[in-house]
Formats: C-alpha cells, sequence, structure tokens
C-alpha cells in the first residue's frame, strides 16, 4: 500500500492513466543565416498552436478557473515571453528547439528566483507552455485528457494548470499526484468536482504503472494496488457511508437554524481572508461571527492603512450582502509577533502585551483600523469586536476610541452605519464572571473558548506534556460559559461563541440548552451543525446542561454529552 | 508625457489575475506606459514584466504615460489600481 496526504475526500476505484513528462533529447545545432526566417517561423506557429488549443478549453470552464487561464493565455501572448528565444535564433543562429530551450529557460530563472512563493509558483506554468511548445515542435502526440476511458486515475508527478483545465471530469475517479499540496491548484480543482485525490506520494510515477488496477481513499491518504476483495468491500461500505452522510447533510441545507421546539438560533462562520466570506455562503452560513482581521497586519511590512482596510472590510460587506459580519479588532501581539510593531519578547506572551491592551496603548492602531471598518459600514451590516477584555475599564477606554472615530467621520462628512453594534469577545475568566456588568454597556458577546479554556485550566494550548488537561469538558469552563450567557441575557443582549467548541456536535447541545444565541465555526461544519440542531429538543437540551452543571469531573460531563448526541 | 503615483492596495499583491487585467487595460492605449516600482522600470502592456518585478501589498508605484492618450491613459489606469483591477 502506497500512502500519501489525502487532499479531496472520496473513495475512488479505477485504472492508471500515467502522466509522465516525455524525456526529449535537445540538440544544439547552428544553423544557416538564411534558415533564420524559417526557425523563427517554426516557434510561432508551434506556440500559436499551443494559444489555439488553450482558447478553445476556455469554453468549458468559468469562474476562478477561467481567470487563471486568461493570465495564462497573456502570457502566451506577450512578446517578452519569446523575445530571449528569438534572440537566440537571430543573434546566436540556434536551432528553433534549442533556441526555445534556453531562451524560456531564462524567463524561468527570473520566476525561480522570486522570494514570493506565489510568483515562484508562476515559474511552473512558464515551465508548462515551454514543454507544449516543445512538444509541438517535435509533433509529439499527447494524452488526449479530454477523452478519458471510464474509471480513469490520473496519476502524475503534479498536475499543470493547462493539464486540469482540459481533464475529462465524468471518467475520472482519482487523482494521484507526488507534488502538490493541499491548496494547490489541483486540490482546490479536485475538491470543487469532488474527485478524490490524494497529493505528496512518493515516486508514484515510478511505482505505479500505466493500466494497474488501484483504489484510494481520499480522506486517509491510502493507496491500495491491486486491492484484495476484502479491501475492496471495506472501501465500498465506507464509501456508502460518505455518500449517505453527504447527501444527509445536503438536505439541510435549505432549512432553518431551528430545534424541534421552534427555538432559533444563528449559524455563523469564522473566516481569516475577505474571500473566505464567498466559502461561508456557499456553506449557508448565516452571517460571520468572526472576521479575524490579522490578515491584512500579517500580510504587510508597514501599518496596513486605513484606505487598504476599509477596501477589505467593504469587500466582506459587499459579499455577505447584508447579512451581519462581526469584525475582531487586531488580535495580535505576545505569541504573534510583528516585526514592524517592535514588540519586546516576553516571559509570558499569553499574559502579555497583546489585543486590545496593545491596541489601547497605542491608539492610533485602534483608530485607524476603526474608521476602516466605520467607513465600510455604510455598504452591508458590520459589526465590531474587542478582543481580550478583562475589565469595563478597557471596554469604557476602546468605545471612547471609537466614538472619536465617529465624531471624525461626522466633521468629514463621511457616511457609516450610525448603530453599528459594539461587542467583547468573553475569553478571559474575569469578563466572564462579571459578565452582567460588561453586559449593561455593550451589544454582543461572544465566548472565544479556545482562550477560555486555557485561561480557565491555565494550560498553554500548543503544550503538548499538558494538553490532556487542555479540555472543554471542564466544569469550570461550563460554569464561565453560563455565566456569560446568563449575564448577556439579564441585559437582553445576544451571546454567541466563535471557538472550536461552538461546531462540535458532543457540545452543542449543552450550549442550546445553557441558552447560546449564536453559534460561529468553520464554514464546513455548518451544515452538520444545522443537522445536529434540527434534531434537538431545546426542552431536554435545558435539562440536560442543568445535570451537567451538577457535575464535577470533565470526563464524566464528555461522557454524558456523548451519550446523549448518540440516544 | 504626464505621471503620478499610487501605493498597491491589493492585499495579496500584483499577482497573476489583476497583472494581465493591467496589461489588457494597458495595451488599450497608444501611449507607451511604464511604472517605476522599486528602482525598476517595467512595460505596463507586458504581463510578464508586471509579474516578474513581484510587486507586493503596499508598494509606492509610480505611473508615467506617454503619447496621444497619455491622459485618459494614466487616469483609467490610476482608476484600475484603485478597484484592484476587479471586474465591474
Amino acid at each position: 500500500m502506497l500512502k500519501g496526504k489525502g487532499v479531496s475526500t472520496g473513495i475512488g476505484f479505477g485504472n492508471v492513466v500515467l502522466l509522465k513528462k516525455t524525456e526529449r533529447e535537445i540538440e544544439k545545432e547552428t544553423i544557416p543565416k538564411e534558415q533564420i526566417e524559417q526557425e523563427l517561423e517554426k516557434v510561432h506557429e508551434a506556440l500559436q498552436e499551443v494559444i489555439k488549443e488553450t482558447e478553445s478549453q476556455m469554453n468549458n470552464i468559468t469562474g476562478t478557473e477561467a481567470d487563471i487561464m486568461q493570465a495564462y493565455i497573456m502570457i502566451m501572448q506577450d512578446p517578452s515571453l519569446i523575445s530571449e528565444t528569438e534572440n537566440a535564433i537571430k543573434n546566436l543562429n540556434y536551432n528553433a528547439e534549442y533556441a526555445v530551450e534556453v531562451g524560456f529557460n531564462s524567463v524561468i530563472q527570473i520566476f525561480e528566483n522570486m522570494d514570493d512563493e506565489y510568483m515562484a509558483a508562476r515559474s511552473r506554468d512558464i515551465l508548462d507552455i515551454k514543454n507544449r511548445v516543445l512538444g509541438k515542435l517535435f509533433k509529439e502526440k499527447t494524452i488526449d485528457l479530454t477523452k478519458l476511458r471510464p474509471n480513469t486515475i490520473i496519476v502524475a508527478t503534479e498536475l499543470t494548470t493547462s493539464d486540469t483545465a482540459k481533464l475529462d471530469f465524468e471518467n475520472i475517479s482519482g487523482i494521484v499526484t507526488e507534488l502538490g499540496g493541499e491548496n494547490s491548484h489541483t486540490s482546490i480543482m479536485a475538491r470543487t468536482h469532488t474527485i478524490p485525490a490524494i497529493t505528496k506520494v512518493k515516486e508514484a510515477t515510478k511505482i505505479l504503472k500505466d493500466g494497474d488496477n488501484i483504489a484510494i481513499n481520499g480522506t486517509t491518504g491510502e493507496i491500495y494496488i491491486n486491492p484484495t476483495e476484502d479491501e475492496k468491500q471495506k472501501l465500498l461500505v465506507l464509501e456508502k457511508q460518505l455518500e449517505s452522510e453527504k447527501v444527509e447533510l445536503e438536505k439541510y441545507r435549505n432549512k432553518e437554524s431551528v430545534t424541534k421546539d421552534g427555538i432559533k438560533v444563528k449559524l455563523y462562520a469564522n473566516i481569516g481572508l475577505p474571500s473566505d466570506a464567498e466559502v461561508a455562503l456557499n456553506n449557508t452560513a448565516e452571517g460571520i461571527g468572526l472576521l479575524r482581521s490579522e490578515f491584512l497586519y500579517m500580510d504587510s511590512d508597514t501599518m496596513p492603512s486605513e484606505e487598504s482596510q476599509f477596501t477589505a472590510y467593504k469587500k466582506v460587506a459587499e459579499i455577505m450582502d447584508g447579512r451581519e459580519t462581526i469584525i475582531r479588532t487586531l488580535d495580535i501581539g505576545g505569541d504573534k509577533d510583528l516585526k514592524y510593531l517592535e514588540l519586546e519578547k516576553e516571559a509570558n506572551p499569553f499574559l502579555g502585551y497583546r489585543a486590545i491592551r496593545l491596541c489601547l496603548d497605542r491608539p492610533s492602531i485602534l483608530k485607524t483600523q476603526l474608521r476602516a471598518i466605520l467607513r465600510a459600514s455604510a455598504f452591508g451590516k458590520l459589526a465590531i469586536m474587542f478582543p481580550m477584555i478583562s475589565s469595563v475599564e478597557e471596554l469604557r477606554e476602546a468605545k471612547e476610541v471609537l466614538e472619536e472615530c465617529k465624531k471624525e467621520l461626522d466633521n468629514e462628512n463621511i457616511t457609516y452605519d450610525q448603530n453599528i453594534q459594539v461587542g467583547i469577545m468573553i475569553e478571559i475568566p474575569s469578563a466572564a464572571l462579571i459578565a452582567d456588568k460588561l453586559a449593561k454597556e455593550c451589544d454582543f458577546f461572544s465566548i472565544g473558548t479556545n482562550d477560555l479554556i486555557q485561561y480557565t485550566v491555565a494550560v498553554e494550548r500548543g503544550n503538548e506534556k499538558i494538553s490532556k488537561l487542555y479540555t472543554k469538558f471542564h466544569p469550570a469552563v461550563i460554569q464561565l460559559i453560563k455565566k456569560a450567557i446568563d449575564g448577556a441575557h439579564l441585559a437582553n443582549i445576544i451571546c454567541g461563541m466563535c471557538g472550536e467548541a461552538a461546531g462540535d456536535p458532543s457540545f452543542i447541545p449543552l450550549l442550546v440548552g445553557l441558552g447560546l444565541d449564536e453559534f460561529s465555526m468553520n464554514s464546513n461544519s455548518i451544515l452538520k451543525a444545522r443537522k445536529t440542531i434540527n434534531n434537538l429538543n431545546a426542552k431536554e437540551c435545558a435539562k440536560l446542561s442543568e445535570e451537567i452543571i451538577q457535575m464535577a469531573s470533565a470526563k464524566d460531563v464528555e461522557k454524558r454529552l456523548k451519550e446523549f448526541i448518540n440516544q | 508625457m504626464v505621471k503620478d503615483k499610487i501605493i498597491l492596495t491589493n492585499e495579496t499583491g500584483l499577482h497573476a489575475r489583476p497583472a494581465s487585467e493591467l496589461a489588457k487595460l494597458a495595451g488599450t492605449f497608444k501611449s507607451t506606459i511604464k511604472l517605476y516600482v522599486n528602482g525598476k522600470t517595467i512595460d505596463a502592456k507586458s504581463v510578464l514584466g508586471i509579474m516578474a518585478a513581484g510587486i507586493k501589498y503596499n508598494t509606492e508605484i509610480e505611473i508615467e504615460c506617454d503619447g496621444e492618450d497619455e491622459e485618459k491613459a494614466l487616469s483609467e489606469i490610476k482608476k484600475g489600481f484603485e478597484n484592484n483591477f476587479d471586474k465591474q
């Protein structure tokens, strides 16, 4: 059995079609002067053929993929792509094949040497164009990827953009590559077309042969060569399970997020990039419960300007089209460093100078961000959330900065949402304990379980040695969650949760029982969470939560909750 | 000849799609259009030239247009940068 990294779930059975790079012998020849025109003509013709082929592939693709292909075609049409090749023919009198080899290589090198990972990856696009042009010059026959036999499993070192664009998806039951990661073009494309795919399979193109009968598991990354009847049966069972789970979840796509006895909750998504908002909507998120704004700061060598932040927030607001979108202000410092902030090293970064503490100490950072959010609030339903609040003083101070920003915008006659909601993260035990007081001074809470657990049980999240102690099932953590929810409801404000716990089906009944209003999670957990909620009875959940609150041990809590969800 | 400066606000830098949109737009004008970035001179009509310059987020770019339609070219290209070359 071979093993790699599963990047697109599902089970695939089929026969191998190897996409191996043909090894060509490119000989260097010196051509007579009168042949120069002819050699130039050959290169142009080969390139034109490749362009034509690519353009005809454009017809059946749309969206991002089409954009990528469009850019690819423009590269091929750019005269500077072959200017080096032409020079090699005109000035050095090389033959067409050798001139293409050296001419393209010089362009490839420019890209390879770039320190930008994305741009460095473009060198592969150009390498791909070179190979296709050479293929034309050598009049090679290529495997027709547009017409494959049923149940084909493609095995390749790596699939190029031009390969994937013409794939005959109907007949492909799997993809195996030696290179590529979870977010490579091939992996994304495989997930879009729901084709099982495995990457990082060492020497796959050497071990697997054309026509080999194989089975792959895109979840675990396992590849079975000539699978036995027993293995086949097991995989078929798995396949059925996956299928029925998927079909089952799809039923919840257009359903309301409501319990059997009519208690409605909100199912939101946590996102880290503006473009993730589209993924969230595809997964039926009803809003964004947490937009981590750190991406703006991490991708930059200097403080991001108000303008660039405004553009990013506006984009999310527009994608979400009136649905609530909660933007968390900068949550950085301590363990998450930014060079241009020039932070000092600390002995206890998690207890140190970070998030709102840093922002209140350097109000200009917070002001820039708040002005950007306020301006973007004219384009959708945005809300502001302050992280790491431990006291009412911090909340008041942060709100003062916000008021200043509003006044400035009023004076500048810039429109914004006058009623923009302001909330806080409940992730420090002190905030949970005075939740009833904090609730009187803001519009919503969102419980951040990841930090709340670590601060409550004094266990650092990343420390493997003590990871057993880090658990959301600890009765103290649950008491604090209850405190936060009760505090919010006393003041008639909404209480949400944006930690990983909000999307865990075994934890959801407890949260429903405690009265949580909004659940924010990774986009791909939303359908499952809706299914869970649709099958709950809120009154039973309330009883369950009363029972849990009485418990003393995290193990007992966990056992009881798993029992409840499986009953 | 007219010129102006802008700052790239696209978080991911001038990647394949915006680079090709820029080159496409520049190609619609008769003027020669040059970009000056980090001491380099780039032909704005060459998508490869733009991509090879690896212009990152928050970089200052000077746009220079020279030719009969230079005014229009400069304002259209500035507008393109402001919208991060999003399709309208």
